[in-house]
């Protein structure tokens, strides 16, 4: 069986030198990827010369940022400002929270309808689809269109917009996750007549949840950057805060300390989440299993 | 020559790899070193290109002191010095001479590294030492299709294109199988007489220490307890080192007699069909 | 796999041939009742509700109308402001992910023995990484004034946070052997580290890079909004003017060029990796 496929593929005697492999396409790659590059720097309409500024002035706002921040936070006006950020921060997380809910209810049954192992064929064409549209447009622009006019300015839009927003996601990745699922419980469950339901519920969930869940977090890292984007459509959170420092007369120290908390905030919610996640990935797995085997017995006796 | 004056090694856990090892190493010769595992083999391999600091002692490899060297030295002492490494250790994604080239890196300026230009010389040298190792149709394969046996045979071109005085092989023929590592082995004995390069080589396998080695000593915990020819190492003197008797998994278990053509058939057939399991 | 890895850690009760009753599963039911409860507050504080879905639907109708009716020459009479997305995207991706590429190895053990020094880049990659992409599109509106060059440099930033990170990783797994024969061989970190690393971790990062540029074209949108030049500051300006049927025009468009490059990025990559 080895023998005609290795004799195909060996374009050399043995013990002689091959030819090395052709680089002209290799060439072409680069020399067009190059032109690209050189195409942009040359076309667009950016004010290189400025450049100059940007490490005295990035300095500046550095050292009048640290005075904000370095000052006593217990005296006014920074206690205000502190609370204030942390107060939006706040909003903005619960923004990301209700929209990564929204997505994470919306995708779980699209990502089955998407997924190829469970759906028919024209099903699982036409949800895809819809899936990559919505992943293609920013939540800022389903905050512009649709929210905003149906539901006024606030974070009850921005919640929607991202919710919106997470579904493209969501439901891609769910649908991978359910095409990778091992054949054998599936094929167990309806050797046992079961329904097509039935199947879905004990021989598919138990298997893709683990994983789903694990990406709902993960989006919800993602929701809390974008929601400080929508918040510059006055949306609501720390978006907001951010728009109205940067329009007016760009209090730095104000902006320091609003910074300060979205960094120091994001990353502590990152790092929970992703602990959350390993958790669920490494030991949830058999948890889900055990909790749907456990119920399944009074069901079916 | 290689010369250990009461080396030890300690490692941070504090276990004693090494302890006051004496030994010289004449220039040319082929020295097995065996023992069981944990023994200290790859410790006293590593020690000699410094991948392994030493604790105490001093370590000479030709007229150059291993421990006093600092990073530039270092690097210039261990382009001298060729390694062979049980799992291979060759770049699964790039291709075969790619792989070989790397011997090449301590004579070859860092931009042209990062430029990928290797001067034509050593790319000659390159295709050589596959050419010595009977494997130059594969040069613009990628190593990850090739088998263990020939990703071996690679790793050895890889050492010999840095030209090198030393050879070291840290149980070279662990992870293949009988017929291959026999093949393995007599490249690495062909290559010691054809071009004299000193190799040490750490194996576990009794009848092939005895089959190549000149010299073979003896590692038990740390200390050196055998030093002395193939003939001198019978049965006796490996219950002595392995501090039990002799069982199954201590030979390579080749049929006495192989004839050659079985091996070529395998060197070119059998092997490159396999798949690398990774 | 974790299944296996589980089940044995679960499988070595051995007290009686019968098996226990199984642990009631009280951590997952636990977790069940924080995400509800957070739910729960959380819509409660930002006063979500899906009513205006119903009562104030006619509101946005005359709205969504306008959008409906898209005036399409806009859209192509904007050509330039395109261009200027384009060209923005293409320049952040391509030096955001070569200073990716570098800061990723020195905030990787595997390239960088000084625990201390790639524990700092670490953590300034994280802290790159938490600030929202409209936070630097003001940053660098402010510093270099509104247009093309505040949205490239704020996009770099964008895009190291995101692709130094997920190398960085990739790097911590690569396979060490490679490294320790360059190391052997006498080669330099920096030889070392191309020659040995780099090829192990080039489909990892090609598949990032693309990804980043996929997510850079959206990304400008918005940064444009706040003044990082290109096709954003058209849509901030339409919408300052409630031009809804000029918006609509170049969300669809814009819909239409981001998925058409979505695609293309899918191919190149299968290609590629
Ligand atoms: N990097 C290390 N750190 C700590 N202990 C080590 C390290 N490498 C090897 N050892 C220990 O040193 C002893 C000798 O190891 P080694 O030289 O690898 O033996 P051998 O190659 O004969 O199997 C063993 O007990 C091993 O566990
Ligand atoms: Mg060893």
């Amino acid at each position: 069986m080895a023998r005609p496929i290795e004799s195909r593929r060996r374009t050399t005697v043995p013990g002689s030198r091959p030819q090395p492999p052709s680089k002209t396409r290799k060439t072409i790659g680069f020399v067009a990827g190059t032109a690209v590059i050189v195409a942009c720097l040359l076309l667009v309409d950016a004010r290189w010369e400025n450049l100059s500024e940007l490490p005295g002035n990035l300095g500046n706002y550095v050292s009048l940022m640290a005075d904000g921040v370095l000052s006593n936070p217990l005296e006014d006006p920074e206690t205000g400002y502190w609370q204030r950020a942390f107060e939006l921060m706040l909003e903005s997380l619960y923004m990301a929270w209700v929209g990564t809910m929204i997505g994470a209810v919306v995708s779980f049954p699209l990502g089955f309808l998407a997924a190829e192992n469970i759906s028919p064929r024209p099903v699982v064409l036409i949800v895809r689809q819809i899936l990559n549209a919505i992943r293609a447009i920013p939540e800022l622009i389903f905050a512009i269109a649709v929210m905003l006019p149906i539901f006024g300015f606030g974070p009850a839009a921005g919640a929607l917009a991202l919710g919106v927003g997470s579904v493209g996601t969501l439901g891609k990745l769910t649908a991978e996750v359910i095409e990778g699922i091992d054949r054998g419980p599936v094929e167990a469950a309806r050797a046992t007549g079961a329904r097509q339901l039935q199947i879905l519920r004990w021989g598919v969930v138990p298997q893709a949840l683990p994983e789903v869940v694990a990406f709902w977090l993960y989006r919800f890292e993602i929701n809390i950057r974008a929601s400080a984007i929508l918040g510059v459509l006055a949306a609501g959170g720390i978006g907001s805060l951010l728009s109205q420092l940067f329009a007016g007369t760009r209090q730095w120290d104000r902006i320091g300390i609003t910074l300060v908390v979205i960094i120091v905030v994001t990353i502590v919610v990152d790092l929970i989440s992703a602990a959350v996640r390993h958790r669920i990935i490494s030991g949830g797995k058999q948890q889900l299993v055990e909790v749907a085997e456990t119920s399944s017995i009074p069901a079916a006796s | 020559m290689i010369r250990f004056s009461n080396v030890s090694v300690t490692y941070p856990g504090g276990v004693h790899a090494l302890r006051d090892i004496d030994l010289e190493i004449q220039d040319g010769s082929f020295v097995v070193v065996v023992g069981l595992s944990g023994a200290g083999k790859s410790t006293l391999v590593r020690a000699i290109n410094g991948l392994v600091p030493l604790t105490s002692g001093s370590l000479e490899v030709n007229g150059r002191h291993v421990e006093q060297a600092g990073r530039r030295e270092l690097r210039a002492l261990r382009s001298e010095i060729g390694m062979i490494f049980q799992s291979f250790n060759l770049v699964k994604r790039t291709s075969v001479v790619n792989n070989v080239l790397m011997g090449r890196l301590h004579q070859t300026p860092t931009w042209r590294t990062l430029l990928g230009w290797y001067r034509p010389a050593d790319r000659e040298l390159a295709m050589q030492a596959l050419e010595r190792v009977e494997i130059v149709e594969k040069a613009y394969v990628r190593a990850a299709n090739l088998s263990g046996g020939q990703q071996q045979r690679v790793s050895i071109a890889r050492a010999l294109a840095q030209e090198p005085k030393v050879m070291l092989a840290d149980e070279p023929v662990a992870s293949l199988d009988p017929p291959t590592a026999n093949v393995v082995m007599r490249d690495l004995q062909r290559i010691n007489r054809e071009l004299g390069i000193t190799t040490i080589v750490n194996l576990h396998f009794l009848d092939l220490a005895r089959r190549y080695g000149d010299r073979i000593i003896g590692m038990r915990e740390g200390e050196m307890v055998f030093d002395g020819t193939g003939e001198q190492a019978d049965e006796k003197v490996f219950e002595d080192i392995y501090g039990r008797s002799l069982t199954a998994d201590d030979v390579l278990d080749l049929p006495a007699q192989v004839g050659l053509a079985d091996v070529v058939e395998q060197r070119t057939d059998g092997e490159s069909a396999r798949q690398d399991p990774s | 796999m974790s299944v296996q890895v589980a089940s044995t850690a679960v499988g070595q009760v051995d007290r009686s041939a019968w098996p226990r009753k199984p642990r009631p599963r009280w951590s997952l039911w636990f977790g069940l009742v924080v995400v509800v409860a957070i739910t729960v507050w959380s819509m409660i504080s930002i006063e979500f509700t899906l009513a205006p879905l119903f009562t104030d639907l006619t509101r946005g109708a005359e709205i969504l109308e306008r959008f409906f009716d898209p005036n399409w020459e806009f859209a192509w009479r904007i050509r330039d402001a395109w261009m200027e997305t384009l060209y923005i995207a293409v320049i952040a991706a391509v030096v955001g992910n070569g200073v990716a590429l570098f800061l990723s190895m020195l905030a990787s053990k595997i390239t960088n023995p000084n625990t201390v020094v790639y524990q700092g880049f670490k953590t300034i990659l994280s802290v790159v990484r938490s600030l929202p992409d409209i936070a630097y599109g003001l940053i660098f509106a402010a510093a270099v004034g509104n247009g093309a060059l505040a949205g490239i440099l704020a996009l770099i930033m964008f895009n190291i946070g995101i692709n130094a990170k997920l190398t960085s990783e990739t790097i911590d797994a690569v396979d060490v052997g490679p490294l320790e024969a360059a190391d052997a061989a006498g080669g330099s970190r920096i030889q070392r580290a191309w020659s040995a690393v780099v090829p192990q971790i080039l489909p990892n990062y090609t598949s990032y890079s693309l990804y980043v540029f996929e997510l850079n074209i959206r990304a400008s949108v918005v940064i444009g909004i706040v003044g990082g030049g290109g096709i954003g500051q058209v849509i901030r300006v339409q919408l300052n003017q409630f031009q809804y049927e000029n918006l609509g025009a170049v969300i669809f468009a814009l819909f239409v060029v981001v998925f058409l490059l979505d695609r293309v990025s899918v191919w190149i990559r299968r290609r590629l990796v």
